[in-house]
């Protein structure tokens, strides 16, 4: 009778359990897939069902507006613009920000500390507020409508956030570890690249899915800094969108925004799988 | 005796405006297993950490094999750490740790092959060589530590507390281990520890620190028998020496300490401090001994511990509490009133200030 009252207890216990954990974590994923839910569907309607219709599933579904999308001219530039200033606004920032956090965290030296606060400064101010100034510098360089102006604003934004996510990466490594690579006779190029971006390297790869994210749809700064239309980006066309179609085709807005949004989930998806966490259990203790 | 094989020569070691080391001076001879050992913040794992080239040499000197050391980067000292920690890379396999340092040092292929199989025989790390560090026991990773050390060939192993990190039965094997590989190896090893027990029974020379001070160095049973400091006589040893402060006096003609509460001990004849001295009277637990009721000093047991080889008693004395042990098995309880015998002949005298050893004629 016990046991039984005990099953009964047990089977309550985990009831109240799943109850407790499902239903909030149920409302939170609503909360956060339904734009994008919605958008999806509608990206596949009827340009006039949208205004016309309530139902959120598409009457008559079909692939138009991606047709439409595709078929654009110059989309194929913005895709290649949006891939091209990612990559290198995630290579080059993940590289120097790979030696500016292993400095940070591995070497005391004078104003360490303040260095570090400042170099959060570019995320602390509003990047609205960069602007101007901004456009005003690369005017005069001559640099507004180049790449460079965005591979320069780009990985400067991202280099902060990338060395701080490494330095805490780093620091949460062992000391011992490296001083032992440095008695086994790995000189200080050797130990980072042998021990400590192995050890880090789902912070590695963090830091590169957030650069790649920043970058990719990044927007204020390429809106100030490029006015040629075979210079913008995905998000940059997102926006134009509006202006370049006399009826809101609300269906192309949405395929658009899907395509846009499409290539980032599956990197996501990608790298997720790397990220291989508490690979440095059983190195000390 | 060979020709002594690492020397340290007037070395300190400051962190900023603190120093932490004072002037070490000691040679150790080739081959020799060498404990240091103190209490926290001693300075004894600075000491190793300059000697494996991980911490700058503030003034002074480091030689090892004849070569002053000061400004030779780590890697090419000839020497071997395994760490507290052991610090194994976690992404690496146990071939691949033991793998590293060779492949650092561009070793050939077949000799590095050769060299981690030997050291993987001796440590019986075979099996485990395709395994990652997160798959091993504790002390299977404390070997795979010293297996990486081994590869190397060193000239000198250096061991920062090895053990501690272990349970108390694994500690005991691996400090078997760890001598025996000595043995066999007949290399030199600096090992780093605050525990008296692996020191007195692994070193040729301990070394015991304090206050980033060598008090005293020597081979344990040297130091065990006839302590230089106050600060050694009570370090060394378990339970620890009984240390009483008193003053000395006469009875009669014979010098005795005077302790308070009316309690007086026999001293050595050959004493050669004055009346009214204060000093330091220590006396192992195994010099004291139960005797017949009235036959020495009146104490009452406080604490039984019958470990089964021997037995350690502790009594109070008024003003001290005595340690005893006893190879027997003594038939006394907690409250029982108990009469105290010293051995006097054993007795070991410290000035009350200086802690120093007081010579008795």
């Amino acid at each position: 009778m016990r046991e039984r009252g005990g099953l009964i207890d047990g089977l309550h216990y985990r009831l109240g359990r799943s109850v407790l954990i499902g239903v909030p974590l149920a409302i939170l994923v609503i909360w956060t897939t339904i734009p994008i839910v919605w958008a999806v569907l509608a990206s596949f309607k009827d340009p006039l069902e949208i205004y016309e219709s309530n139902t959120l599933l598409p009457a008559n579904p079909s692939l138009d507006a991606y047709k439409t999308v595709l078929s654009m001219r110059g989309f194929d530039q913005w895709l290649f613009n949006s891939v091209f200033v990612t990559v290198v606004a995630t290579i080059v920032p993940l590289a120097i920000s790979i030696l500016a956090a292993y400095g940070f965290s591995r070497y005391a030296f004078r104003f360490r500390h303040i260095l570090l606060l400042l170099y959060l400064v570019p995320r602390i101010i509003p990047r609205v507020s960069l602007i101007v100034p901004l456009n005003n510098l690369m005017s005069d360089l001559g640099l507004v409508n180049t790449y460079w102006v965005l591979f320069i604003t780009y990985t400067a934004s991202a280099i902060p956030l990338a060395t701080w996510i490494l330095v805490g990466f780093f620091g949460s490594i062992p000391k011992e570890i490296e001083e032992s690579a440095t008695i086994d006779g790995a000189n200080m190029w050797n130990r980072l690249r042998r021990v400590i971006l192995p050890i880090a390297w789902p912070g590695v790869v963090t830091a590169g899915v957030l650069c790649i994210r920043e970058a990719w749809n990044e927007f204020a700064f390429v809106l100030a800094l490029i006015n040629e239309t075979d210079m913008r980006t995905l998000p940059y066309q997102l926006y134009m969108l509006k202006d370049s179609m006399g009826v809101q085709d609300y269906a192309v807005y949405n395929a658009f925004t899907i395509l846009t949004v499409l290539p980032l989930l599956i990197v996501y998806l990608l790298l997720e799988r790397r990220v291989v966490d508490s690979i440095v259990s059983g190195a000390v203790k | 005796m060979s020709a002594s094989f690492v020397e340290f020569h007037d070395l300190r070691k400051s962190f900023g405006a603190v120093e932490v080391l004072h002037g070490i001076e000691l040679a150790v001879q080739q081959h020799a297993f060498v404990v240091l050992v103190g209490p926290s913040g001693c300075g004894k794992s600075t000491l190793l950490r300059m000697i494996a080239g991980l911490e700058s040499i503030t003034s002074g000197f480091i030689s090892i094999g004849g070569r002053v050391v000061n400004r030779i980067p780590a890697k090419d000292r000839g020497i071997a750490m395994v760490f507290q920690s052991y610090a194994l890379y976690p992404h690496m396999t146990v071939r691949e740790n033991l793998a590293f340092s060779l492949e650092m040092a561009k070793i050939k292929k077949d000799v590095m092959k050769a060299r981690i199989e030997r050291a993987a025989g001796i440590l019986h790390l075979e099996p485990l060589l395709e395994r990652f560090p997160a798959q091993l026991s504790g002390g299977q990773r404390q070997r795979v530590a010293m297996g990486r050390a081994l590869v190397r060939e060193p000239e000198l192993f250096l061991f920062d507390e090895p053990l501690s990190n272990l349970d108390a039965k694994l500690r005991v094997e691996m400090r078997v281990e760890i001598k025996a590989l000595h043995q066999r190896l007949e290399s030199t090893t600096i090992y780093v520890t605050h525990d008296q027990v692996e020191a007195m029974t692994m070193a040729d020379l301990v070394v015991v620190m304090n206050d980033g001070r060598i008090e005293q160095s020597g081979p344990p049973l040297d130091l065990y028998d006839n302590p230089a400091t106050m600060f050694v006589a009570g370090f060394l040893g378990s339970p620890a020496m009984n240390l009483i402060k008193g003053t000395v006096a006469t009875d009669g003609s014979a010098p005795v300490l005077d302790v308070g509460d009316g309690l007086q001990l026999p001293l050595p004849a050959g004493i050669r401090e004055k009346p009214g001295a204060e000093i330091v009277y220590g006396l192992r637990p195994e010099h004291v001994s139960i005797g017949p009721p009235g036959s020495g000093l009146p104490a009452t047991i406080t604490l039984v511990e019958a470990a089964g080889w021997e037995t350690h008693l502790y009594a109070d004395m008024g003003q001290h509490v005595a340690r005893i042990v006893s190879a027997e098995r003594l038939n006394v309880a907690h409250g029982d009133h108990v009469s105290l015998v010293p051995d006097v002949s054993c007795a070991h005298l410290f000035d009350a200030t200086t802690g120093a050893r007081l010579s008795i004629d």
